[in-house]
This record gives structure tokens, sequence and C-alpha cells, in this order.
């Protein structure tokens, strides 16, 4: 891991109308950095914002307020975006949670995993697409058989591998997955993750990586930032957010998880967190190296 | 809440005012830009042996000399004052022209109308109760059969059979020479333009209802109505038909143009004296002020049924409400 | 390298026993043996035919069918069993053209709408609200006078331009649709433009919904060509088509010749009949593949 900072999020806000008069803050001032071949993890329970943030990194959506650098280039203006639109779109790519629905289901394996390639008119590094998909594949941990299958025809985690083997196409320096095993089953989680941890340390690529099951952010990430309400409420390397959480949304969240143990298991306290008491306000703050909490300032 | 509804309706009307202006604005425009002669029409034949003044003053006269927005311009004020302008071809008021016939239109279009709603509901309910039995068969085969067969075609061949060869009915016009008054006889003209208009339309109706109930049937809520001890009457004129009944409704309004397009051609065939025969002449002679008074009239009607159509939908699922209606049928 | 974590999720299926059923079950097998009968005839006119269609023998005008002309001949004294081979040529050719010309119409427009932001779609649909109150006949009839005098390629476009309006409507509802799905999101991410999109993700996609309404566009730009010719606004009498065939029929009703209006309408209601019960088999089709997925 390196010191450069490939993706600089900073006061991202993001509003969506629901009629003239009410919106919904949906991400509210989150800032954050990550860094060449680092792979952080956001957490947080579902509607606190993560995938709305994730979008706006890759410029699905527009962001409301703040800035989203990445390598430099402030991706938010259009003009520096139509500028480096080649590259942006090469070298960020997306995983999404249901792999049913971000696979054409009218289109061959084959044809998924070489679309980016054709897109971008890259001649394939292995002579043809279909042994450049053929290599994906492999790598992924899928046989060369299920070229010529389509999506319908896969068990959910050989379509997520697909998924994946689709961004690896094009050898992406970002790689941003929105709740990439969510849809799966336990044992297909545990298999999927491990092949992203491998497949980081291979290509050693900075890794985006958003969930809501703190097990397996805590095995995978080397640094974690937890949302809640839309709000970045604290961001700690791994072991040091697991070990001294502040907040007491983190506490509460981390108080939550189930222990492997019966006997340890029956003597957890889950701790009451009160929502609606939490103040918001305020701005993030380093409590110890790296450890930043929000606080209201004093 | 008040103002809500006021602000609803307050658009849509809007809406229509903006829609009716572009269509007159099309009509228009398209109907002059189309080459041919409109002074045939008003001066037959004479036109020409006509010397370029004559031609001049002649054009001056009927206002065509103008640039086409000054023509349209004229044309917008004097019809905000009632003044449609005057037919080329009968030369007079162009009102009185189609008041003249519209009455035919109306009772053709109309009852034809009133019975295809009428009979299809019949029918659809019919074939609903008796689903996959022979009676819905036959009628499901029968409706298939008959929508493909081209309206002209039927009337013709209806002329053929009940007009030539029996002779029963007449075969043209709306009544007989001299008895334009004679109600008995007006029917009689009738029967076969509105059969060939009710049996060309009838079955897509009746299948749709037909459909719509099987759909109502098939939902949970019979179930609980049957576990509840309703008898299958009940529950099927009680609740299934209640339901499927509104967006029938807009179905129907819907189809309106359907059926008026089937009943202009219906008109043709039999030479019935009604908008329909008068709406093709005047596109054919370039009887401007005539063709953009028909055009608009239908424009109306169907933009109203259109409107009364999505009003009904909104009414049954308020998350309709902003989004258009989808016909299914296009014929012509 | 592949040892590196193991494969999961790849075990050869056993194979299941496939049921048996036999295979021309549930199928139009009737109608398309007909309508491949009929179309074939029409190709091959020039084989089978050896009468000219547009010969007028004015001394056996109106003859009733005989063995010398098997369908009769017409008020202009033509002989109509070639007459109807020719004819159906034109005829379906003008169906599959105006078909091909509202379909491509239909697709651009409903796929533009679809993926507008909402007020130019509610502009665009609204647009095509006003079209359609225009009535079809005299929409028609002003598009035939712009373009002048009619022949078979104007009346394919005219029957073309006035019929896309309900497949654009079907089109951009499952546009809306799809639009906002996550493989279209991926593939706008990695750089797919508007006609990329269009091509290899829209359109594998909602093309089944509107196959039904393609075979049923065929099916209406062939009646509509013939009730237009019939009218007196299509094509004129020298171009033989079954609907222009259908315009003598006011003089045949005089001399009771039944044949001249009753031989090519059976021919062009039966081509009909079978194209609809083909599109009705391809709805159920498509219906089943559907829900299965």
């Amino acid at each position: 891991m390196s010191e450069e900072i490939l993706l600089d999020v900073r006061h991202l806000t993001h509003v969506f109308p629901l009629t003239k008069k009410i919106a919904v803050k949906a991400v509210d001032d989150v800032s954050f950095q990550l860094r060449r071949g680092e792979i952080f993890g956001l957490v947080g329970e579902s509607g606190s914002g993560k995938s709305t943030a994730a979008r706006c990194v890759m410029n699905i959506y527009r962001p409301y307020g703040g800035s989203i650098l990445y390598k430099g280039i402030d991706t938010c203006d259009p003009r520096a975006f139509r500028a480096n639109r080649r590259m942006l779109q090469t070298t960020r790519q997306l995983i999404f949670q249901d792999s049913n629905s971000s696979l054409n289901q009218r289109m061959t394996v084959c044809d998924i995993i070489s679309e980016p390639l054709k897109l971008q008119k890259i001649t394939p590094p292995r002579g043809s697409l279909r042994a450049e998909a053929e290599f994906q594949m492999y790598y992924v941990g899928l046989d060369a058989g299920c070229l010529d299958k389509y999506p319908a025809e896969l068990s959910g985690g050989q379509r997520q591998r697909v998924a994946i083997a689709r961004a690896l196409a094009m050898e992406p320096e970002l790689l941003v997955a929105d709740e990439p095993v969510a849809s799966l089953d336990v044992s297909i989680q545990a298999q999927i993750v491990n092949l992203f941890k491998h497949l980081q340390q291979e290509h050693g690529f900075s890794f985006l990586f958003i969930a809501h099951d703190l097990a397996m952010v805590e095995f995978l990430c080397d640094r974690v930032g937890v949302m809640y309400r839309g709000r970045l409420v604290e961001t700690a390397p791994t072991a040091e957010l697991f070990a001294h959480p502040r907040h007491p949304y983190t506490q509460a969240l981390l108080s939550a998880i189930p222990v492997p143990d019966p006997r340890r298991e029956r003597n957890r306290r889950l701790l009451e967190f009160h929502g609606e008491s939490l103040s918001l306000a305020g701005a993030l703050a380093e409590v110890s190296p790296q450890h930043f909490v929000l606080q209201e300032e004093a | 809440m008040k103002r809500n509804r006021m602000v609803y309706y307050g658009e849509k009307i809007l809406v229509f005012i903006l829609s009716v202006f572009l269509l007159s604005l099309a009509v228009f425009y398209v109907s002059r830009l189309a080459p041919g002669d409109p002074l045939v029409s008003y001066y037959g034949d004479r036109v020409e042996k006509m010397s370029p003044q004559e031609r001049a003053w002649a054009e001056d006269r009927l206002g065509l000399n103008a640039p086409i927005h000054v023509q349209y311009a004229r044309w917008l004020r004097d019809a905000f004052q009632g003044d449609f302008g005057i037919s080329y071809k009968y030369k007079m008021d162009v009102v009185e022209v189609i008041s003249g016939r519209i009455g035919n239109t109306l009772l053709l279009g109309g009852t034809g109308f009133l019975l295809i709603f009428a009979l299809s509901l019949l029918l659809g309910v019919l074939c609903a109760w008796y689903e996959d039995r022979p009676l819905d068969r036959i009628v499901c085969k029968i409706g298939t059969a008959v929508s493909c067969i081209p309206e002209f075609w039927l009337a013709l061949v209806f002329i053929l059979l009940f007009a030539v060869s029996l002779g029963w009915l007449p075969s043209s016009g709306a009544y007989s020479v001299g008895k334009s008054g004679d109600w008995g006889d007006r029917l009689h003209h009738l029967i076969l333009p509105l059969s060939i208009v009710v049996i060309n339309h009838l079955w897509y109706y009746a299948y749709m209802v037909r459909n719509r109930i099987l759909e109502e049937v098939r939902a949970d809520y019979v179930l609980l109505a049957k576990s509840k001890g309703l008898t299958k009457k009940r529950i099927m004129f009680r609740h299934c038909l209640r339901s499927a009944i509104p967006s029938y409704l807009s179905i129907m309004a819907v189809s309106v143009p359907h059926v008026l397009g089937g009943t202009y051609i219906v008109e043709a065939v039999f030479s019935y004296p009604g908008l329909g025969t008068l709406s093709y002449e005047s596109a054919r002679y370039k009887d401007y002020n005539l063709l953009m008074l028909l055009c608009i009239l239908s424009g109306v009607l169907v933009i109203l049924c259109s409107m009364a159509a999505q009003i009904i939908n909104e009414r049954i699922d308020p998350r309709v409400r902003g989004q258009e209606e989808t016909s299914e049928v296009t014929k012509l | 390298m592949s040892n590196r974590f193991e494969v999961v999720g790849i075990r050869p299926l056993p194979e299941q026993p496939v049921q048996k059923e036999k295979w021309y079950r549930g199928k139009p097998l009737f109608s398309a043996a007909l309508l491949a009968l009929i179309v074939l005839g029409c190709l091959g006119c020039r084989l089978l035919i050896t009468v000219d269609p547009t010969y007028m023998d004015l001394s056996r005008c109106s003859v009733p069918p005989s063995r010398q002309f098997l369908f009769g001949t017409d008020t202009m004294g033509r002989d109509i069993f070639s007459m109807i081979w020719y004819g159906g040529r034109l005829s379906l050719f003008i169906g599959l053209a105006a078909t091909a010309i509202s379909t491509a119409i239909a697709i651009l427009f409903g796929a533009a709408s679809g993926c507008a932001p909402n007020w130019l779609d509610a502009l665009l649909m609204r647009l095509t609200e006003i079209l359609l109150s225009i009535p079809g006949l005299l929409l028609i009839v002003l598009l035939q006078a712009i373009l002048g005098r009619a022949n078979v390629l104007s009346i394919s476009l005219v029957i073309g331009v006035t019929g896309w309006t309900g497949m654009a409507k079907i089109i951009r509802t499952e546009v809306r649709q799809i639009r906002s799905s996550e493989y279209v999101l991926a593939s706008r991410c990695m750089g797919g433009g508007f006609f990329h999109i269009l091509w290899r993700h829209l359109t594998p996609n909602f093309v089944s919904s509107i196959m039904f309404m393609v075979v049923m566009n065929v099916r209406t730009a062939i009646a509509a060509e013939s009730t237009l010719s019939f009218m007196g606004i299509g094509l004129p009498l020298e171009v033989v088509t079954w609907g222009s065939m259908l315009s003598l029929s006011e003089k045949a009703l005089l001399s009771r010749a039944w044949w001249i209006i009753l031989i090519p309408g059976l021919f062009l209601v039966v081509t009909l009949l079978c194209i609809t019960s083909l599109g009705n088999y391809l709805r159920k089709t498509v219906n089943r593949k559907q829900s299965n997925l």
C-alpha cells in the first residue's frame, strides 16, 4: 500500500427530491480518502447512504454538493469528466449487489465479459475477445464451459463471479463493489470474499467495499468507515475500530455481532441505541492516529 | 385539498387548449402544403379558363394569397368569433354544412358505440362465466376471425347478401328519396351500416372484458369471498365485474377514435351522408375551411376521450398519475 | 494459479429425461402451411401463370368462373386468377415494407422517449397523442396529397408513418423499466453510448414484447392498403393489388358479379387470419418464456 491518495471524497452531499417540497438527504457531508492499493470498507444499515455514495463516486449520480477527486481530477465537473472520459471509464469499475439484474439476461457470458473491451475498443491482450473472456473466467474460478451460457443458467455465485470477471477485464485501478455478497448464500459469500482478497493481492487495485456485514469487513478491509443516516460517523483502521469503537452508533453496531462461541455468546450484551436522540451535527475529529469520530464542535 | 383539485383540473384544461391549438396549427399547415388547387372546388372547371387577373382576384376573395401564417392568424381570429369560413364546394357556412350531416354520423356512431359497449360487456361476462367451455371457445374463435376481416369487405359481402341477393335491405344512403322525415325508413337504412360497425368492433372489446374478468377471478380476494360462502354469481357480479368495469371504461374511452374511424369507412361504402364522406371529400377537394373544422371536431372528441380515460385511470390507481394512458389498439 | 482457490458451483447436472410431447401440439401448423402456400404462390407467380394480369379483354368483361378463367374476369376483362397472385405479391410487400418503416420509427421514438428526461418524455408523448387524435384516414389522405400520386413505395411509407404510435408507447414503457436496471447502468459506466445501449441491451429485452405487435402490424398494413385502394385514395386500378381489385366492386355490385368481390376478399381475409393466428401463437410462447424467468 502506497501513500498516494487515489480517491479523495470531499464533503459529498446528495439529495433526492421526493416532491417539490420534500427531499431526502441520502448522503450528508461525507469525506474519506482511499489510498492506492487499499481496501476501504463502508458499513452501515440499509438506507444509510452507502450505495448512493458509491454511485456518486462512479458518476452515476451527479452529487448535489462536494467534490470527488480521482487521481486529482474532479470527476463531478462535466468538462473535466469529458476530457478524461476514457481513462475514467476504463480504470474505475463497479460491481453491483444483485448479479441477477446487473447482467443482461439476453447476452451470453462471453459477450458480457467482453462488452467493456469492445466498448473501449481495446485490443485483447490474449488474441481474441473470446480467449480474453476465457482467461478472465478462469481467473475468477469459472469453467470455460460457461462461456456460451446465459446468466439465467448460472447459480448466484457463478453470476457474481461473471460480474467480477467483467470488471477485472479492464484491469481497473479502482474497484467499487456495492454490497457484492449481500444476495448470496453464506458459504458462497465466504468464497467470494476470499476471491476478492486474492484478486486484490495479485492486482493491487484499490477497493471500495460496501457491506452491512461487519465480520466480512473485518476480514477483508484495511480501513473502515461507518455510515449512519447519511453521515460518516467514524472511520479508522480495521483493528483500531473493532478494538476501540468511539461513536455510540459504532459501539451499538459492534455489540450486535454474534460470537461463534455459545458460552460467550450468552454473555454478550446488546447495547441499546436510540437513533432519535443522537445528534449528527459537528465534524470528524481525530481522536487517535488515523481514527476519526464525528463529534460536536466544542 | 380543494385548491389542489382546482390546480389539477386547471392543468388538464390548459393541456386540452394547447392540444387543440397545436392540432389546428398542424392541420392548417399540412393541408396547405399539399399540392392541389382549392379554387377548383369553388369554381369547378372554370378555373382552367381563368385569366391571371381573374385568378388573383378569386384568390384574394377567398383569402388564399396571403402567406400561410397570416392566413392562419386570420382563421384563428374568425374562429374565436364563431366564424369558421365558408365551404368552397358547398358555398355555404361550414357550420351549416356540418350540422346538416352530423346527426347522421352521431346516429350511426353513437348507437354503434352504445351497442358495442353493452353487447361486449354481456359477451365478455358470458365467456368468463363459461371459461374454456364450448361457448367461450366458439366466441373467441369467431372473434379472431371477424376481427381480421376489413370493414369495407364485410360491408360489401353484407350488401351482396342482404341487399342484392335477398333484397331485404337498402344498400346505400340514409333515407329513400323524399322520405327524409320518415323515421321508419331511416332505421331501415341504418340496419346494415350499424350491424357492420357493431360486428366489426364487438369481438375485440368482448375479449378484453373476458380477460379483465378472468384476471380478477384469479385474484386472492375472490378466494376470501368464496371462503366466506358467497355464491359464484354474487362474487362475479358484485366483486369481479365491479372492479373490472373502471379499467374497461377507460379502454372504451380510448377506443372512441377507432370506432369513429370505422364509422367513416362504413359511411363511405354505404354512401351514407355523414361526416366520414364529408371529411374524405373535403380533403380530396382542398375544401380547407371544412377540413379544418372536421379535423378539430374529431380531434376535440378524441382528446376529450383520452382525458376521460386518464382521469378514470387515476381514480382507479393513484400511481398512474402523471403517466400516460397506453392504448393497445392501433387500427385505421 | 487455478488451485489457489477452489471452484464452486460447477457440477455437471444429470441428464433429465425429456418429456415426450408431440412436437406439433399447440402450434398453428395449418395457418403456417396455408400462409406459406399463399406466399409461395405469390412469389412464384411468374413461373405459374402465363396470362398477363394487366391485359384487358373488353369483349369478355365480368365472365363468371369457368374453365378458361378459373376465378372469372373483372369488369375490365382481366383474368382474376392471375391478378390474385400478382396482386398478392404487392399486397404482401406493402405490408412488410410498411411494418418495417413503422417498427423502425417506433423503436427510435420509443427508446428516445423512454431514455429522455421526464419533461421531454411528456412532451413527446403529448405529440404522439395529438398525432393519434387526427383520424387515421384523414392523416393518410393528407399525407397522400403531399406525396403526390400514389405508388407502391409511397403508400407503404404513408401506412408506416401513420401506424407506429401504439408500438412506440409500448416500447417507451418497456424502456422506462429497463433503463434503470443495473446492467444498463453498468454499461453506461463502462462507456456505452445511446445506440450501443439501445442495440445491445434495450432491443433484445423489449423485442419479445413487441414481436406480437410487429406481426399484427403486417396485418393492419395489408388491411389498410386494401381499404385505401378500395376507397380510391390508395393505388390506382392499373397497379394490381388485392385492394385495388376490390375497388371495382361498386360496379360489380350492380352487375351482381359476386366473384369479383368474394374471391380477392377471401384471399385477403385468409391471409390476414393466418398472420393473426401466427401472431397469437407468438404472443403465447413469449409470455410463457417470460413468466419462467
